[in-house]
């Protein structure tokens, strides 16, 4: 029934400040961006994952999180700090779980890391 | 309320720089915000105050962010009076074309006042009377302006004392009157 494929889409306010985060601090790549419409959409590092954005008059930030995965949670907010990303609180563990650190696009949506604990 | 009387208010309620390029533009640009200010090359705040007029008058519905299921979905939409309107303002739009002389809908007064002239109602007190809440100066102006671009005549009576006749212009007669008859359909 499903095919490879998940989009996450996200009202925003300023596409172009949108673009800037998402590129120059997470650094995905743009594959869609039409200024005409206020439309975009950026790749993750996941095959066939991607985010698209729509700006919109009125933006409420979302409250799902859209959590990306990664090897080392601490590096990686090193790495994303550097860039000028701030995270939210401390990093937060679910025992045997994962670890989660949190931080917020410019619109306020919710993003996670997420180090996963669990042996596989 | 007479039809005639309602066939110019409804002409009334489309004047303005805006209202109708958004009732017009609105659902080919998705009812979203940010692809009709570019379309129409509207300052984004301008834009909001006039949609906001629009929602107040019940032409448009605005969408609340919990309400739109994709942010991709229309944050405007037409209420069944807005799209009423949208066919008025085609009307318009058509009749503006046949006159030739660009955007007359724009400015305030200046629709109602060429149908005004078709029903008749050709002396400065009785163009007035029949548009609720006009200026006197407003009306001269607009009647002025009209009779420089050369849609309307204006003749000078006599009796029973000295005073203008305006008459609409034999090439613009019968637009007006099509437009009278599209909104006489509508309302």
């Amino acid at each position: 029934m499903y095919k490879s494929g998940v989009t996450v889409w996200y009202s925003v306010s300023n596409l172009e400040q949108t673009l800037e985060f998402y590129t120059g601090k997470l650094g995905f790549e743009v594959v869609f961006h039409d200024p005409s419409t206020g439309m975009a959409m950026v790749n993750t590092n996941t095959k066939d994952c991607v985010i698209g954005f729509s700006e919109a008059e009125t933006v409420e930030p979302a409250t799902s999180s859209t959590v990306f995965e990664v090897i080392n949670i601490e590096e990686a907010m090193n790495s994303l700090a550097g860039n000028g990303v701030s995270f939210i609180g401390e990093v937060e563990q679910i025992p045997e779980l994962v670890k989660l650190a949190t931080f917020v696009d410019p619109d306020g949506h919710n993003l996670m890391l997420a180090e996963s604990l669990a042996e596989v | 309320m007479s039809k005639e009387e309602r066939i110019l208010r409804l002409s009334q309620e489309l004047t303005g720089q805006w209202t109708l390029p958004i009732l017009l533009s609105l659902d080919e640009n998705g009812g979203r915000f940010t692809p009709l200010q570019k379309k129409l090359d509207i300052v984004p705040s301008r834009l909001s105050a006039n949609l906001k007029k629009m929602v107040a008058d019940g032409l448009l519905l605005h969408l609340s962010p919990q309400e739109r299921r994709h942010p991709l979905l229309p944050e405007y939409v037409l209420t069944e009076k807005g799209r009423l309107h949208r066919e008025a303002a085609r009307a318009v739009e058509l009749s503006e074309e046949q006159i030739g002389h660009g955007r007359l809908s724009d400015k305030l007064w200046g629709m109602p006042i060429l149908l005004t002239l078709n029903f008749e109602h050709g002396r400065f007190q009785e163009i007035r009377q029949s548009l609720d809440g006009i200026t006197p100066r407003i009306l001269s102006v607009r009647l002025q302006n009209f009779h420089d671009d050369g849609l309307i005549s204006k003749q000078v009576l006599e009796e029973p004392r000295p005073s203008f006749l305006y008459r609409l212009e034999k090439e613009v007669k019968q637009p007006v009157k099509q437009l009278s008859h599209d909104l006489t359909s509508l309302v």
